[in-house]
Protein backbone atom coordinates (compact mmCIF):
# COMPACT_ATOMS: atom_id res chain seq x y z
CA UNK A 1 0.00 0.00 0.00
CA UNK A 2 1.30 3.44 -0.89
CA UNK A 3 1.70 5.88 1.91
CA UNK A 4 0.34 9.37 1.56
CA UNK A 5 3.74 10.99 1.18
CA UNK A 6 4.82 8.40 -1.39
CA UNK A 7 1.62 8.92 -3.33
CA UNK A 8 2.02 12.66 -3.45
CA UNK A 9 5.70 12.44 -4.37
CA UNK A 10 5.38 9.70 -6.96
CA UNK A 11 2.37 11.11 -8.72
CA UNK A 12 2.88 14.82 -9.13
CA UNK A 13 0.08 17.03 -10.39
CA UNK A 14 1.93 17.67 -13.64
CA UNK A 15 1.52 14.05 -14.74
CA UNK A 16 -2.23 14.12 -14.48
CA UNK A 17 -2.89 14.21 -18.22
CA UNK A 18 -0.96 11.00 -18.80
CA UNK A 19 -0.80 9.06 -15.60
CA UNK A 20 1.82 6.33 -15.55
CA UNK A 21 -0.37 4.14 -13.48
CA UNK A 22 -1.29 1.13 -15.60
CA UNK A 23 -4.92 0.98 -14.71
CA UNK A 24 -6.94 -0.85 -17.29
CA UNK A 25 -9.61 -2.71 -15.50
CA UNK A 26 -12.20 -1.03 -13.33
CA UNK A 27 -11.30 -3.32 -10.48
CA UNK A 28 -7.69 -2.25 -10.59
CA UNK A 29 -8.79 1.36 -10.68
CA UNK A 30 -10.92 0.87 -7.58
CA UNK A 31 -8.07 -0.94 -5.83
CA UNK A 32 -5.69 1.88 -6.66
CA UNK A 33 -8.18 4.45 -5.39
CA UNK A 34 -8.58 2.39 -2.27
CA UNK A 35 -4.84 2.51 -1.70
CA UNK A 36 -5.00 6.31 -1.87
CA UNK A 37 -3.57 6.81 -5.33
CA UNK A 38 -4.33 10.29 -6.58
CA UNK A 39 -3.51 9.18 -10.13
CA UNK A 40 -6.25 6.59 -9.88
CA UNK A 41 -8.68 9.24 -8.71
CA UNK A 42 -7.62 11.40 -11.63
CA UNK A 43 -8.32 8.54 -14.00
CA UNK A 44 -11.71 8.18 -12.40
CA UNK A 45 -12.28 11.89 -12.96
CA UNK A 46 -11.19 11.62 -16.58
CA UNK A 47 -13.61 8.76 -17.13
CA UNK A 48 -16.65 10.09 -15.31
CA UNK A 49 -16.07 13.80 -14.65
CA UNK A 50 -17.76 15.14 -17.78
CA UNK A 51 -20.92 13.12 -17.26
CA UNK A 52 -20.95 14.03 -13.58
CA UNK A 53 -20.71 17.73 -14.40
CA UNK A 54 -23.57 17.44 -16.88
CA UNK A 55 -25.84 15.59 -14.45
CA UNK A 56 -25.02 18.01 -11.66
CA UNK A 57 -25.70 21.07 -13.81
CA UNK A 58 -29.00 19.68 -15.01
CA UNK A 59 -30.03 18.90 -11.45
CA UNK A 60 -28.74 22.05 -9.81
CA UNK A 61 -29.05 24.50 -12.70
CA UNK A 62 -25.90 26.31 -11.65
CA UNK A 63 -22.31 25.81 -12.84
CA UNK A 64 -20.75 26.78 -9.55
CA UNK A 65 -22.95 24.41 -7.58
CA UNK A 66 -22.43 21.69 -10.17
CA UNK A 67 -18.66 21.90 -9.83
CA UNK A 68 -18.94 21.93 -6.05
CA UNK A 69 -21.13 18.84 -6.27
CA UNK A 70 -18.59 17.01 -8.43
CA UNK A 71 -15.79 17.92 -6.04
CA UNK A 72 -17.80 16.84 -3.01
CA UNK A 73 -18.71 13.60 -4.78
CA UNK A 74 -15.05 12.76 -5.31
CA UNK A 75 -14.36 13.36 -1.65
CA UNK A 76 -17.23 11.04 -0.78
CA UNK A 77 -15.89 8.47 -3.24
CA UNK A 78 -12.53 8.66 -1.47
CA UNK A 79 -14.15 8.33 1.94
CA UNK A 80 -16.34 5.36 0.99
CA UNK A 81 -14.24 3.54 -1.59
CA UNK A 82 -13.34 1.06 1.15
CA UNK A 83 -16.98 -0.03 1.28
CA UNK A 84 -17.35 -0.42 -2.49
CA UNK A 85 -17.81 -4.14 -3.16
CA UNK A 86 -17.84 -4.13 -6.98
CA UNK A 87 -21.40 -5.46 -6.96
CA UNK A 88 -22.35 -2.55 -9.17
CA UNK A 89 -20.41 -0.67 -11.82
CA UNK A 90 -18.22 2.22 -10.67
CA UNK A 91 -20.15 4.54 -12.98
CA UNK A 92 -23.48 3.79 -11.32
CA UNK A 93 -21.95 3.90 -7.86
CA UNK A 94 -20.38 7.31 -8.50
CA UNK A 95 -23.59 8.54 -10.07
CA UNK A 96 -25.56 7.51 -6.99
CA UNK A 97 -23.14 9.43 -4.80
CA UNK A 98 -23.39 12.45 -7.08
CA UNK A 99 -27.19 12.44 -7.05
CA UNK A 100 -27.22 12.36 -3.26
CA UNK A 101 -24.72 15.20 -3.10
CA UNK A 102 -26.84 17.21 -5.54
CA UNK A 103 -29.98 16.63 -3.49
CA UNK A 104 -28.15 17.72 -0.34
CA UNK A 105 -26.79 20.83 -2.04
CA UNK A 106 -30.18 21.74 -3.42
CA UNK A 107 -31.79 21.35 -0.03
CA UNK A 108 -29.14 23.60 1.51
CA UNK A 109 -29.58 26.15 -1.22
CA UNK A 110 -33.36 26.13 -0.88
CA UNK A 111 -33.05 26.67 2.87
CA UNK A 112 -30.65 29.54 2.19
CA UNK A 113 -32.58 31.27 -0.55
CA UNK A 114 -36.10 29.93 -0.11
CA UNK A 115 -36.32 29.78 -3.89
CA UNK A 116 -36.62 26.39 -5.48
CA UNK A 117 -35.92 27.71 -8.99
CA UNK A 118 -34.20 25.04 -10.98
CA UNK A 119 -34.48 26.50 -14.42
CA UNK A 120 -31.56 27.09 -16.74
CA UNK A 121 -28.61 28.77 -15.13
CA UNK A 122 -28.19 32.44 -16.17
CA UNK A 123 -24.48 31.78 -15.93
CA UNK A 124 -24.93 28.97 -18.42
CA UNK A 125 -26.83 31.46 -20.53
CA UNK A 126 -29.20 29.03 -22.09
CA UNK A 127 -27.82 30.04 -25.44
CA UNK A 128 -28.91 28.04 -28.40
CA UNK A 129 -26.12 26.97 -30.70
CA UNK A 130 -26.36 25.32 -34.10
CA UNK A 131 -26.71 21.85 -32.61
CA UNK A 132 -29.32 23.01 -30.14
CA UNK A 133 -32.95 22.02 -30.20
CA UNK A 134 -35.69 24.70 -30.23
CA UNK A 135 -37.49 22.91 -27.44
CA UNK A 136 -34.48 22.62 -25.10
CA UNK A 137 -35.12 25.76 -23.05
CA UNK A 138 -38.81 24.99 -22.69
CA UNK A 139 -37.94 21.43 -21.78
CA UNK A 140 -35.50 22.55 -19.11
CA UNK A 141 -38.09 24.84 -17.61
CA UNK A 142 -40.72 22.11 -17.68
CA UNK A 143 -38.32 19.62 -16.11
CA UNK A 144 -38.01 21.77 -13.03
CA UNK A 145 -41.70 21.12 -12.34
CA UNK A 146 -41.24 17.37 -12.13
CA UNK A 147 -40.73 15.36 -9.01
CA UNK A 148 -37.00 14.98 -8.29
CA UNK A 149 -37.00 11.21 -8.80
CA UNK A 150 -38.96 11.45 -12.05
CA UNK A 151 -36.64 14.21 -13.25
CA UNK A 152 -33.60 12.12 -12.35
CA UNK A 153 -34.88 9.14 -14.36
CA UNK A 154 -35.55 11.36 -17.38
CA UNK A 155 -32.13 13.01 -17.17
CA UNK A 156 -30.28 9.73 -16.73
CA UNK A 157 -32.12 7.95 -19.55
CA UNK A 158 -32.81 10.61 -22.14
CA UNK A 159 -29.92 13.00 -21.53
CA UNK A 160 -27.09 10.85 -20.21
CA UNK A 161 -27.95 7.64 -22.00
CA UNK A 162 -28.04 5.27 -19.03
CA UNK A 163 -30.01 2.04 -19.47
CA UNK A 164 -33.00 1.29 -17.27
CA UNK A 165 -31.00 -1.45 -15.52
CA UNK A 166 -28.30 1.10 -14.65
CA UNK A 167 -30.86 3.68 -13.52
CA UNK A 168 -32.40 1.01 -11.32
CA UNK A 169 -29.00 0.50 -9.70
CA UNK A 170 -28.33 4.22 -9.31
CA UNK A 171 -31.68 5.08 -7.79
CA UNK A 172 -32.06 1.73 -6.06
CA UNK A 173 -35.46 1.08 -7.62
CA UNK A 174 -36.81 -1.80 -9.68
CA UNK A 175 -36.19 -1.59 -13.42
CA UNK A 176 -39.95 -1.50 -14.07
CA UNK A 177 -40.26 1.52 -11.82
CA UNK A 178 -37.58 3.26 -13.81
CA UNK A 179 -39.56 2.63 -17.03
CA UNK A 180 -42.77 3.84 -15.42
CA UNK A 181 -41.12 6.98 -14.08
CA UNK A 182 -39.68 7.74 -17.51
CA UNK A 183 -43.11 7.40 -19.09
CA UNK A 184 -44.65 9.64 -16.42
CA UNK A 185 -41.90 12.21 -16.97
CA UNK A 186 -42.35 12.24 -20.73
CA UNK A 187 -46.12 12.29 -20.48
CA UNK A 188 -46.00 15.28 -18.14
CA UNK A 189 -43.41 17.02 -20.29
CA UNK A 190 -45.50 16.38 -23.38
CA UNK A 191 -48.49 17.92 -21.64
CA UNK A 192 -46.46 20.95 -20.54
CA UNK A 193 -44.87 21.39 -23.95
CA UNK A 194 -48.22 21.05 -25.70
CA UNK A 195 -49.66 23.68 -23.37
CA UNK A 196 -46.65 25.93 -23.87
CA UNK A 197 -46.83 25.62 -27.69
CA UNK A 198 -50.55 26.34 -27.70
CA UNK A 199 -50.01 29.45 -25.56
CA UNK A 200 -47.22 30.50 -27.91
CA UNK A 201 -49.49 30.20 -30.91
CA UNK A 202 -52.26 32.17 -29.17
CA UNK A 203 -49.80 34.95 -28.26
CA UNK A 204 -48.56 35.08 -31.85
CA UNK A 205 -52.09 35.59 -33.20
CA UNK B 1 -51.89 -5.24 -35.00
CA UNK B 2 -54.90 -2.94 -34.86
CA UNK B 3 -54.20 0.39 -33.14
CA UNK B 4 -56.71 2.80 -31.64
CA UNK B 5 -56.17 6.34 -30.26
CA UNK B 6 -56.89 5.19 -26.71
CA UNK B 7 -53.93 2.79 -26.91
CA UNK B 8 -51.45 5.65 -27.33
CA UNK B 9 -50.27 5.92 -23.72
CA UNK B 10 -50.21 2.16 -23.27
CA UNK B 11 -47.94 1.72 -26.28
CA UNK B 12 -45.68 4.58 -25.29
CA UNK B 13 -45.37 3.16 -21.79
CA UNK B 14 -44.57 -0.39 -22.96
CA UNK B 15 -42.22 0.74 -25.74
CA UNK B 16 -42.61 -2.55 -27.59
CA UNK B 17 -41.23 -2.30 -31.15
CA UNK B 18 -44.25 -3.94 -32.83
CA UNK B 19 -46.75 -1.72 -31.02
CA UNK B 20 -44.67 1.35 -31.83
CA UNK B 21 -44.74 0.46 -35.53
CA UNK B 22 -48.51 0.13 -35.35
CA UNK B 23 -48.73 3.50 -33.63
CA UNK B 24 -46.61 5.15 -36.33
CA UNK B 25 -48.83 3.65 -39.01
CA UNK B 26 -51.93 4.89 -37.21
CA UNK B 27 -50.44 8.39 -36.73
CA UNK B 28 -50.07 8.84 -40.47
CA UNK B 29 -53.86 9.03 -40.72
CA UNK B 30 -54.62 10.51 -37.26
CA UNK B 31 -53.64 14.16 -36.70
CA UNK B 32 -54.12 14.06 -32.91
CA UNK B 33 -51.98 10.97 -32.42
CA UNK B 34 -49.42 12.30 -34.91
CA UNK B 35 -49.06 15.51 -32.85
CA UNK B 36 -48.71 13.55 -29.63
CA UNK B 37 -46.14 11.23 -31.14
CA UNK B 38 -44.21 14.18 -32.62
CA UNK B 39 -44.01 15.85 -29.21
CA UNK B 40 -42.98 12.55 -27.66
CA UNK B 41 -40.11 12.17 -30.06
CA UNK B 42 -39.15 15.81 -29.87
CA UNK B 43 -38.79 15.52 -26.13
CA UNK B 44 -36.18 12.82 -26.63
CA UNK B 45 -34.48 14.85 -29.36
CA UNK B 46 -34.40 18.00 -27.23
CA UNK B 47 -33.18 15.98 -24.24
CA UNK B 48 -30.03 14.97 -26.08
CA UNK B 49 -29.21 18.68 -26.36
CA UNK B 50 -29.47 19.03 -22.62
CA UNK B 51 -26.16 17.27 -22.13
CA UNK B 52 -23.90 19.94 -20.69
CA UNK B 53 -20.23 20.30 -21.38
CA UNK B 54 -17.91 23.08 -20.41
CA UNK B 55 -14.21 23.50 -19.81
CA UNK B 56 -13.21 23.29 -16.21
CA UNK B 57 -9.41 23.42 -16.15
CA UNK B 58 -9.50 24.39 -12.50
CA UNK B 59 -11.82 21.62 -11.34
CA UNK B 60 -9.40 18.69 -11.17
CA UNK B 61 -6.72 20.75 -9.35
CA UNK B 62 -9.44 21.72 -6.87
CA UNK B 63 -10.49 18.12 -6.41
CA UNK B 64 -6.84 17.06 -6.23
CA UNK B 65 -6.16 19.61 -3.51
CA UNK B 66 -9.28 18.61 -1.60
CA UNK B 67 -8.27 14.94 -1.79
CA UNK B 68 -4.74 15.71 -0.59
CA UNK B 69 -6.13 17.68 2.35
CA UNK B 70 -8.52 14.86 3.15
CA UNK B 71 -5.71 12.29 3.01
CA UNK B 72 -3.51 14.45 5.24
CA UNK B 73 -6.32 14.79 7.75
CA UNK B 74 -6.79 11.03 7.64
CA UNK B 75 -3.10 10.47 8.31
CA UNK B 76 -3.23 12.99 11.15
CA UNK B 77 -6.29 11.32 12.61
CA UNK B 78 -4.71 7.89 12.33
CA UNK B 79 -1.58 9.08 14.10
CA UNK B 80 -3.38 11.02 16.77
CA UNK B 81 -6.37 8.83 17.35
CA UNK B 82 -6.40 5.05 17.32
CA UNK B 83 -8.25 3.23 14.63
CA UNK B 84 -11.63 1.66 15.16
CA UNK B 85 -10.07 -1.77 15.70
CA UNK B 86 -7.52 -0.30 18.06
CA UNK B 87 -10.26 1.43 20.00
CA UNK B 88 -12.18 -1.84 20.19
CA UNK B 89 -9.07 -3.67 21.38
CA UNK B 90 -8.35 -0.98 23.97
CA UNK B 91 -11.90 -1.02 25.23
CA UNK B 92 -11.78 -4.81 25.53
CA UNK B 93 -8.47 -4.52 27.34
CA UNK B 94 -9.99 -1.91 29.60
CA UNK B 95 -12.87 -4.26 30.43
CA UNK B 96 -10.40 -7.02 31.14
CA UNK B 97 -8.35 -4.73 33.35
CA UNK B 98 -11.43 -3.55 35.15
CA UNK B 99 -12.43 -7.17 35.77
CA UNK B 100 -8.93 -7.99 36.89
CA UNK B 101 -8.97 -5.04 39.28
CA UNK B 102 -12.30 -6.18 40.70
CA UNK B 103 -10.98 -9.70 41.15
CA UNK B 104 -7.81 -8.40 42.82
CA UNK B 105 -9.82 -6.19 45.17
CA UNK B 106 -12.06 -9.11 46.11
CA UNK B 107 -9.03 -11.31 46.76
CA UNK B 108 -7.39 -8.61 48.91
CA UNK B 109 -10.61 -8.23 50.90
CA UNK B 110 -10.80 -11.97 51.44
CA UNK B 111 -7.17 -12.11 52.62
CA UNK B 112 -7.72 -9.23 55.06
CA UNK B 113 -10.86 -10.89 56.45
CA UNK B 114 -9.11 -14.24 56.88
CA UNK B 115 -6.07 -12.72 58.56
CA UNK B 116 -8.28 -10.66 60.91
CA UNK B 117 -10.22 -13.76 61.85
CA UNK B 118 -6.99 -15.67 62.44
CA UNK B 119 -5.60 -12.88 64.66
CA UNK B 120 -8.81 -12.73 66.69
CA UNK B 121 -8.90 -16.47 67.22
CA UNK B 122 -5.22 -16.65 68.21
CA UNK B 123 -5.22 -13.75 70.69
CA UNK B 124 -6.02 -14.87 74.31
CA UNK B 125 -9.23 -13.50 75.54
CA UNK B 126 -8.83 -10.57 77.96
CA UNK B 127 -9.79 -11.20 81.63
CA UNK B 128 -13.45 -10.96 81.88
CA UNK B 129 -14.58 -7.72 83.40
CA UNK B 130 -17.42 -8.32 85.85
CA UNK B 131 -20.55 -6.89 84.55
CA UNK B 132 -21.91 -4.07 86.62
CA UNK B 133 -24.88 -5.15 88.68
CA UNK B 134 -28.08 -4.37 87.10
CA UNK B 135 -28.99 -2.22 90.12
CA UNK B 136 -26.24 0.24 89.23
CA UNK B 137 -27.93 0.94 85.97
CA UNK B 138 -31.05 1.86 87.84
CA UNK B 139 -31.95 5.28 89.10
CA UNK B 140 -32.06 3.97 92.65
CA UNK B 141 -29.05 2.01 93.69
CA UNK B 142 -29.18 -0.58 96.37
CA UNK B 143 -27.53 1.73 98.83
CA UNK B 144 -29.74 4.70 97.97
CA UNK B 145 -32.73 2.47 98.28
CA UNK B 146 -31.63 1.43 101.73
CA UNK B 147 -31.25 5.10 102.67
CA UNK B 148 -34.70 5.89 101.21
CA UNK B 149 -36.24 2.97 103.10
CA UNK B 150 -34.65 4.02 106.37
CA UNK B 151 -35.83 7.61 105.86
CA UNK B 152 -39.22 6.25 105.05
CA UNK B 153 -39.25 4.20 108.23
CA UNK B 154 -38.29 7.28 110.27
CA UNK B 155 -40.98 9.31 108.55
CA UNK B 156 -43.45 6.52 109.15
CA UNK B 157 -42.51 6.42 112.86
CA UNK B 158 -43.09 10.14 113.20
CA UNK B 159 -46.49 9.77 111.51
CA UNK B 160 -47.28 6.86 113.84
CA UNK B 161 -46.50 9.14 116.82
CA UNK B 162 -48.90 11.71 115.44
CA UNK B 163 -51.47 9.00 114.85
CA UNK B 164 -51.22 7.83 118.51
CA UNK B 165 -51.97 11.37 119.58
CA UNK B 166 -55.32 11.42 117.83
CA UNK B 167 -56.05 7.68 117.94
CA UNK B 168 -58.62 7.86 120.80
CA UNK B 169 -60.58 10.61 119.04
CA UNK B 170 -60.62 8.77 115.75
CA UNK B 171 -61.69 5.49 117.29
CA UNK B 172 -64.60 7.23 119.06
CA UNK B 173 -65.54 10.23 116.95
CA UNK B 174 -67.72 12.71 118.73
CA UNK B 175 -68.57 14.88 115.77
CA UNK B 176 -69.29 14.35 112.05
CA UNK B 177 -66.03 16.13 111.23
CA UNK B 178 -64.07 13.54 113.21
CA UNK B 179 -66.02 10.81 111.38
CA UNK B 180 -65.00 12.24 108.00
CA UNK B 181 -61.38 12.55 109.21
CA UNK B 182 -61.53 8.90 110.24
CA UNK B 183 -62.87 7.90 106.83
CA UNK B 184 -60.22 9.97 105.11
CA UNK B 185 -57.46 8.39 107.18
CA UNK B 186 -58.93 4.94 106.45
CA UNK B 187 -58.83 5.68 102.74
CA UNK B 188 -55.25 7.00 102.93
CA UNK B 189 -54.16 3.91 104.89
CA UNK B 190 -55.80 1.65 102.31
CA UNK B 191 -54.02 3.52 99.52
CA UNK B 192 -50.73 3.33 101.42
CA UNK B 193 -51.16 -0.43 101.84
CA UNK B 194 -51.85 -0.86 98.11
CA UNK B 195 -48.83 1.22 97.22
CA UNK B 196 -46.57 -0.64 99.59
CA UNK B 197 -47.79 -3.94 98.11
CA UNK B 198 -46.82 -2.68 94.64
CA UNK B 199 -43.46 -1.45 95.89
CA UNK B 200 -42.80 -4.89 97.40
CA UNK B 201 -42.95 -6.28 93.88
CA UNK B 202 -40.60 -3.63 92.50
CA UNK B 203 -38.54 -2.01 95.20
CA UNK B 204 -36.61 0.16 92.77
CA UNK B 205 -39.67 1.87 91.28
CA UNK B 206 -39.06 5.53 92.02
CA UNK B 207 -42.46 6.58 90.82
CA UNK B 208 -44.24 4.36 93.35
CA UNK B 209 -41.99 5.62 96.09
CA UNK B 210 -42.86 9.22 95.24
CA UNK B 211 -46.54 8.28 95.29
CA UNK B 212 -46.10 6.65 98.70
CA UNK B 213 -44.32 9.75 100.00
CA UNK B 214 -47.18 12.01 98.86
CA UNK B 215 -49.64 9.66 100.66
CA UNK B 216 -47.58 9.80 103.81
CA UNK B 217 -47.48 13.57 103.54
CA UNK B 218 -51.24 13.64 103.08
CA UNK B 219 -51.70 11.45 106.15
CA UNK B 220 -49.30 13.67 108.07
CA UNK B 221 -51.25 16.84 107.11
CA UNK B 222 -54.57 15.18 107.97
CA UNK B 223 -53.27 14.07 111.38
CA UNK B 224 -51.77 17.53 112.02
CA UNK B 225 -55.17 19.07 111.22
CA UNK B 226 -56.80 16.69 113.67
CA UNK B 227 -54.29 17.67 116.32
CA UNK B 228 -55.08 21.33 115.73
CA UNK B 229 -58.82 20.57 116.00
CA UNK B 230 -58.36 19.71 119.62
Amino acid sequence: MLSLQQTIKEIPLSTRKNPDFPLNAERDLVEACRSGSLAAFEQLYEAHGARMKSIALNLLGNISDAEDAVQESFLKVYRSIGNFRSQSAVSTWICRILLNVCYDLRRKRQRRQQTPGLGPDPEWGGSADAADHPLRLTLEKSLSRLHPRTRAVFLLFEVEGFKHSEIAEILEIPEGTSKSLLFEAKQELRRLLFKSQREGRLNAT
Amino acid sequence: MKFECKDLDYVLRRQEPESLKALEAHAENCAACREQLRLWNEISAAATCMKKSWDTPQLWPRIHQALVSEMQEDTFRRERFPSKHKVQFLSQLEVLLANWRTAAAALALLLISLSSAWVLLRTPAPPSVPKPPSSEKRLLTEQTLREVESAEDAYLRSIEKLSKLVQSRIDQPTSPLLVSYREKLTLIDAAIDDCRANIAQNRFNTHLRMELLSMYQEKQRTLQELVKEE
